[in-house]
């Protein structure tokens, strides 16, 4: 079996890569994809712990069961807010979204 | 496992009534719509009623997943007074203002719902599960104006952030989990108290827990979010953030710290020291500033955020009294200065500080009600901000950390100057118009209740600080 480390890396990975493109990107909608990517992290560390340190117990998996739940919930509305501002201004650019200083 | 459902009778309660809500509203026809928030109302009392059928016990439900004890009872009744004053403020500004009125009430009565289970959780997936429900239900009512533009950017801004501090917080819970095996509060206790040193993955997720709680309850430097959201947002989802989403993170952050965290004090005491400090100087240098009063209240609330902050990084039991007493102060004292600008801004439209000169003569019992409530945000005595600061701040001197109450009574000195500021324009300033402004019953009613409720906690807080001494002793202290 592969190891602990090597999946928490992918993990940190994959965590890092969200963050990232949370910074550095300005279309509203790359913004949220990188928060899944981030999510997505949370949920390879919580299973992997479960299936390596505690088999028996499932909190892990069932907290990252909940997690993709509220994820999905999250983008729903994140991306009908998302509609909403390009409706009203046709761009979805994060820079451009300054009626207020950010 | 046999579980005890009457231990859940005001979840449940709220719950159905926030369904009841949004179905009467489809039957309703247009021109009645105002009965809705009268609806909201009597679901939140009933609530509260309820609530008393469970007070007094102390039970683990699932197994430590859901808690029933003072603490969580004592913020239970005091989260549904908040809610219950949210909805008389908000009555007319949502009649005035906001479309589809049933929506905003069902909403807001899931949000109580959700703070209810969060004062609960003793466990870190219900406590994120709970405090999800609560994010998105802010969400949507921040960016309830969908016709005003300033309202769409707020809810922007707020869900991206959001939802980034809570993947934060996430991955900070998942090496918590990690590193000790268990995600019961008790049990991180005990997995702490039984490891000799710490380990190094506790940490990490300790730190992102603490990123993604500042976000939440904007800590400096994690609050730029806020200004922009409490400018946007409409005024009284203004005031309810500022409050009520205060209120119950700092409940759930009590909890997580006094009944997980204990045994790890040392590591994380300088972190939140500092951050406290960072947020007491920032959020009160940068109000002075602001000529939104929105915007003014939203640095001055960060700044507050930091005072509440000193009480968890001193965390005894004299602090965390102190803590729930300035909670109770604050919340009371914003309020009252919220519904004032919520009254005045349904009548003139406006929320420039500026656009408040001569208020006093205009309408002088509201220019009373604003003024008390500045004055007790600025820790002034008679009010509740002074016998709750200085509450607060001594029992944060009497663990040690004498640096950060200077630094915070210093950040309170600079506080008055921006809150005299916006007296002086109220009773100094000359008023555009002369014509005076008349309030509706309800709001004078409204308005007399916070402004007497600051006065009384001032003056008179002993019954209230034995009740806030009943909620605090369920909490484990760490020696």
């Amino acid at each position: 079996m592969i190891e602990l480390e090597y999946v928490l890396f992918l993990s940190a990975v994959l965590f890092s890569l969200g963050l990232f493109g949370v910074l550095a990107r300005r279309n509203a909608v790359m913004i949220l994809l990188a928060i899944e990517l981030m999510l997505n992290a949370v949920n390879i560390n919580l299973v992997a712990f479960t299936v390596y340190l505690s088999p028996d117990l499932l909190v892990g998996i069932i907290f990252a069961i909940f997690i993709i739940t509220v994820a999905a919930a999250e983008l729903a509305l994140a991306l009908a807010i998302v509609l909403r501002l390009y409706r009203t201004r046709s761009s979805v650019n994060v820079d451009e979204v300054n009626l207020m200083r950010w | 496992m046999n579980v005890d459902f009457a231990l859940f009778i005001p979840e449940f309660v709220m719950a159905g009534m926030a369904l009841v809500v949004l179905t009467v509203d489809l039957f309703l026809p247009q021109d009645r719509k105002h009965w809705l928030p009268y609806i909201a109302l009597v679901g939140i009392l009933g609530t509260m009623g309820s609530v008393f059928t469970i007070a007094g016990k102390s039970e683990e439900l699932y197994g430590g997943l859901f808690l029933v004890d003072n603490f969580a009872v004592f913020f239970k009744v005091f989260l549904l007074a908040v809610g219950a004053f949210m909805v008389l403020a908000s009555a007319e500004y949502v009649k005035k203002n906001l479309t589809r009125p049933g929506e905003f009430y069902g909403i807001l009565l899931f949000s109580i719902l959700a703070m209810m289970t969060m004062t609960a959780a003793g466990e870190l997936l219900t406590a994120y599960i709970s405090l999800e429900l609560f994010s998105f239900s802010l969400y949507i009512l921040a960016s309830y104006a969908i016709h005003r533009p300033k309202s769409v950017e707020a809810g922007l801004k707020y869900i991206l952030v959001g939802a980034f501090s809570s993947a934060i917080l996430l991955y900070g819970l998942s090496l918590i989990y990690g590193s000790l095996g268990t995600t019961t509060f008790s049990g991180i206790a005990d997995a702490l108290a039984g490891n000799d040193d710490i380990p190094v993955a506790f940490l990490a997720g300790l730190v992102l827990v603490v990123v993604g709680f500042g976000f939440k309850i904007t800590a400096v430097p994690f609050h730029m979010w806020a200004p922009d959201v409490y400018e946007g947002a409409p005024t009284p989802v203004t005031a309810y953030l500022a409050v009520a989403s205060k209120a119950v993170s700092f409940a759930l952050l009590l909890r997580l710290f006094a009944m997980a965290f204990g045994p790890a004090m040392d590591e994380w005491r300088p972190i939140i020291a500092g951050l406290a400090a960072a947020t007491i100087v920032l959020g009160n240098l940068v109000a002075m500033a602001q000529h939104n009063i929105k915007r003014m209240l939203a640095y001055s609330s960060i700044g507050q955020a930091g005072y509440l902050l000193m009480g968890i990084a001193a965390l005894s039991p004299l602090a965390s009294n102190g803590l729930l007493f300035h909670i109770v102060g604050y919340s009371a004292a914003n309020f009252a200065a919220f519904a004032c600008i919520i009254a005045y801004e349904n009548l003139t439209g406006k929320e420039e500080i500026s656009d408040y000169a001569g208020l006093s003569r205009r309408q002088p019992f509201m220019a009373l009600v604003l003024s008390g409530a500045l004055f007790s945000l600025a820790g002034l005595p008679v009010f509740a901000g002074f016998a709750t600061k200085f509450y607060l701040f001594a029992a944060v001197g009497n663990e040690g950390l004498l640096w950060l109450v200077i630094v915070a009574v210093a950040g309170s000195l600079v506080s008055l100057y921006y809150y005299l500021m916006v007296i002086k324009q109220i009773y100094l300033g000359e008023p555009e118009e002369d014509e005076p402004l008349r309030l509706s019953v309800s709001t004078v009613g409204l308005l007399g209740a916070l402004g007497a409720a600051v006065v009384i906690f001032g003056v008179y807080p002993g019954p209230l600080i034995n009740l806030i001494e009943k909620a605090t002793a369920v909490l484990p202290m760490p020696v």
